[in-house]
């Protein structure tokens, strides 16, 4: 009997070490592997003018100076569809205090009047090209998903990327520093 | 017990964990597409499990404008409800569209196509649509017939199924399809020549240690063996593929090939029962009284084998241990490449746990059975000393040292002693059987003796007179650098063949021995232009070559077209016989003819 339990708690402290092991790797790995935004890429995301519903054109630039997300999605895509009502309960609450939202959309323009006059999209929504899609993957985004948010800080360097869904919650504690 | 490996499979899956897991758009759509008849394209995406396309969202174009597409034949989706468009239609798994095709005079021989399509994960992201072509090769004379799929944009690379580049395109599934795979993998190395003669080392080992063996304890110590070497693959494949340092080259240098031989003779000479493997007599009688530790003792030896025997087994996994380096080395992913190793050994070890957990069954203890089973794997273990120094000795030697074996066992088997009118049926067989090995051992000792190069045809050198030809030398010119290779390429103006060679590599005298010498191989690597680069010395300009072509070593084969560039995908790493080999030097000569075209 004892012997058996013997076996048990040496194979069980093997296989602690072995997942601790694994971690370990995993973290060290993750960590050097990162998908690093390229400075260069965000600052030409930030200077590219792009085209906005009314046919202008308009650059992120212009509202350089404040706490910048900026959201890349589409109509079609389902998740990013999500998380729009929450950014623009932020936008309402937190805009006073300089947090400024842009959403650049990959899509047709008209899909995406129509869902911003559905939604009451109070922030400027842009619409991405081919270029835009490219930088977007420089800029921390090397897969290409959608939605990818990227959070600048009042200087207009990267503070955050995250791709997929962005809650409310998650988003506040990103913000509430640079604010 | 079953636990252990459970746990194991489990660690693997935590360190993989978040965010990671989502695929490159590539490997989560993978596209194809081949000409179905002279007017169709079928196009094909293998989406991964919690991944989707939109059937709306497809757009085809081909190049150049000679080549007019038709609308795209879609199937029916499955419908998906959107609250804010409405119904939308999604595919799921595999997807195979056709496109219509018009090609216009003049024809061109190459068409390529276009695909975007627009995707999601269940994971809660979206891709932005996605581009990937594939070229197309049109056959002259207006039909066309289908060329193989071209993932990337790349029209001077052509695509085949190459060993090393199969297992490593294995890699773009997910991260249990992968598991999986080098599982099943692994399992079939089983069964391989390497793979086998561990069952006798692993059951002396178990059986020889005396005393009580129950099932547990067997599968304990076979889980335990097979532990040994699924982690030493694990861990030296991951070093390999990080450093990019010749694997196969330290283990297969002379000093251990040799030092492992000897280790299988001296087990051989246990079995037959010439001594008794056990521990010094000093050793033994302290460890007696303490029966516990004397079992943690075995424990340890029996794990140590298991990281040796994973050493042994290099030759046999030549070609899954190079798509995972491969694979390791180019995606630095150390956790993926390390657990695919990982699980291939533990596939390999499956017999063996086995034999192990029958430790009663499989393995008699007692009676004359037993002493037979222990011959028959002694002269196994003979037979894999003679097989691991093969490499290093002449093949006049090698084939003498399988006579001898040959005829011995046979004298042991009886087969020259006349049987007794009343015999058992089991031993009229034991002798047929020693009679054949009797017969087998004369034909190699003859072989030897009369210069004979060839196991499959030991007794050709006494054919006809001189007639033999040469048939050993294949006329390759030997490049040392990349300064030399690159040389020798330019002034080609043929399609170029580089084989990487050592003299310590098994499967590239495999490859001289019966591949290059088959008469259709021949004919063919006559329209080539043939180097070789030997890297027995592993010197700098050596190591510096096979980086450049992310070999981790020999064996490994390399084309180029007439204009020097590598034609991808058609590498050939490991032991190819000659007809799968003839069939990758057409392929060569083909891509040669439509890229000059």
């Amino acid at each position: 009997m004892k012997d058996s339990r013997r076996r048990w708690l040496a194979m069980a402290g093997v296989g602690a070490l072995a997942a601790a092991a694994g971690y370990g790797v995993h973290l060290w790995w993750a960590d050097g592997q990162a998908d690093v935004p390229n400075a260069a890429a965000v600052e030409a995301l930030l200077t590219a003018p792009l085209k906005d519903l009314e046919g202008g054109s308009k650059a992120i630039e212009s509202w350089r100076g404040k706490v910048l997300v900026i959201n890349f999605w589409a109509t079609w895509c389902v998740p990013c569809r999500k998380e729009i009502p929450e950014f623009v309960k932020m936008q309402e609450s937190h805009g006073v205090r300089g947090l400024q939202f842009v959403g650049i959309a990959f899509d047709q323009p008209q899909p995406v009047r129509d869902f911003a006059r559905e939604l009451g999209i109070n922030y400027p929504l842009l619409m991405g090209g081919l270029d835009t899609m490219a930088l977007m993957r420089e800029s921390g985004n090397k897969a290409g998903v959608l939605p990818f948010t990227l959070v600048l800080d009042r200087k207009g360097k990267v503070a955050r990327t995250h791709r997929g869904v962005l809650t409310e919650a998650a988003l506040e504690g990103i913000v509430r520093a640079l604010l | 017990m079953r636990l252990i490996l459970v746990l194991l499979f489990g660690v693997a899956c935590i360190a993989h964990g978040a965010e990671a897991d989502l695929l490159e758009p590539d490997k989560a759509f993978r596209f194809s597409a081949r000409l179905k008849d002279a007017r169709s394209i079928e196009v094909t995406y293998d989406i991964a499990p919690g991944y989707y396309l939109y059937r709306q969202q497809f757009k085809f174009s081909a190049a150049p404008a000679e080549a007019k597409l038709g609308p795209p034949q879609l199937p029916p989706g499955k419908m998906k409800k959107d609250e804010f468009f409405g119904e939308v239609e999604t595919y799921r798994g595999n997807l195979t569209i056709l496109v219509p095709l018009e090609v216009a005079e003049p024809k061109p021989s190459v068409v390529t196509l276009a695909a975007v399509s627009q995707g999601c994960a269940d994971a809660g992201v979206c891709y932005v649509p996605h581009e990937q072509k594939a070229r197309l090769q049109l056959a002259a004379g207006g039909t066309a017939t289908g060329a193989p799929p071209e993932p990337f944009p790349a029209p001077e690379r052509a695509r085949a199924g190459a060993d090393d580049a199969r297992f490593a395109s294995v890699f773009a599934e997910g991260f249990w399809v992968t598991i999986a795979k080098f599982f099943g993998a692994g399992l079939i190395l089983a069964f391989t020549p390497c793979v086998l003669p561990m069952v006798p080392i692993l059951s002396g080992v178990i059986v020889g240690g005396g005393g009580h063996v129950t099932k547990m304890r067997g599968f304990l110590l076979a889980a335990l063996y097979v532990l040994g070497m699924a982690l030493t693959y694990a861990v030296a494949g991951v070093a390999a593929g990080l450093s990019g340092a010749m694997l196969a080259a330290a283990l297969q240098n002379p000093w251990v090939l040799g030092a492992f031989a000897a280790v299988f003779v001296a087990l051989a000479l246990a079995m037959f029962g010439l001594y008794e493997l056990q521990l010094p007599v000093a050793l033994q009688s302290s460890l007696a009284n303490a029966s516990n530790r004397m079992r943690g003792g075995q424990a340890a030896g029996v794990f140590a084998m298991g990281v040796l025997s994973a050493l042994i087994v290099g030759p046999c996994v030549a070609a899954p241990l190079a798509g995972a380096l491969l694979y390791i080395s180019l995606s630095r992913d150390v956790v993926l490449g390390g657990s695919a190793l990982f699980a291939m050994a533990l596939g390999m070890g499956v017999p063996l746990l086995a034999v192990g957990a029958s430790a009663g069954a499989l393995v008699p203890r007692a009676g004359p059975w037993m002493e037979t089973v222990k011959r028959f794997f002694g002269v196994l273990l003979l037979g894999l000393a003679i097989y691991i120094v093969s490499p290093l000795v002449p093949t006049a030697v090698h084939m003498g040292a399988w006579a001898v074996l040959l005829i011995v066992t046979a004298v042991f088997m009886r087969a020259i002693d006349p049987l007794p009118p009343n015999t058992h049926a089991f031993d009229r067989f034991s002798k047929g059987i020693g009679v054949i090995a009797l017969v087998v051992g004369i034909a190699f000792a003859i072989g030897a003796l009369s210069g004979g190069r060839d196991f499959l045809q030991p007794l050709a050198g006494l054919r006809a007179g001189a007639g033999f030809p040469q048939a050993g030398e294949t006329p390759f010119q030997r490049v040392g650098s990349i300064a030399e290779l690159e040389g020798r390429i330019a002034t080609a103006g043929k399609p170029v063949m580089l084989d990487f060679y050592a003299d310590w590599c098994v499967s590239c005298k495999e490859m001289e021995r019966f591949t290059f010498t088959d008469e259709r191989v021949r004919q063919r690597l006559g329209a080539l232009v043939l180097l070789q680069a030997d890297v027995t010395a592993n010197s700098p300009e050596h190591i510096a070559l096979l980086k450049r072509f992310r070999l981790f070593g020999p064996p490994g084969i390399v084309f180029f077209d007439a204009a020097g560039r590598e034609i991808e995908g058609l590498r050939v790493i490991g032991f190819q016989p000659a007809h799968k080999f003839a069939a990758v030097l057409d392929e060569v000569l083909r891509f040669q003819r439509t890229a000059s075209q």
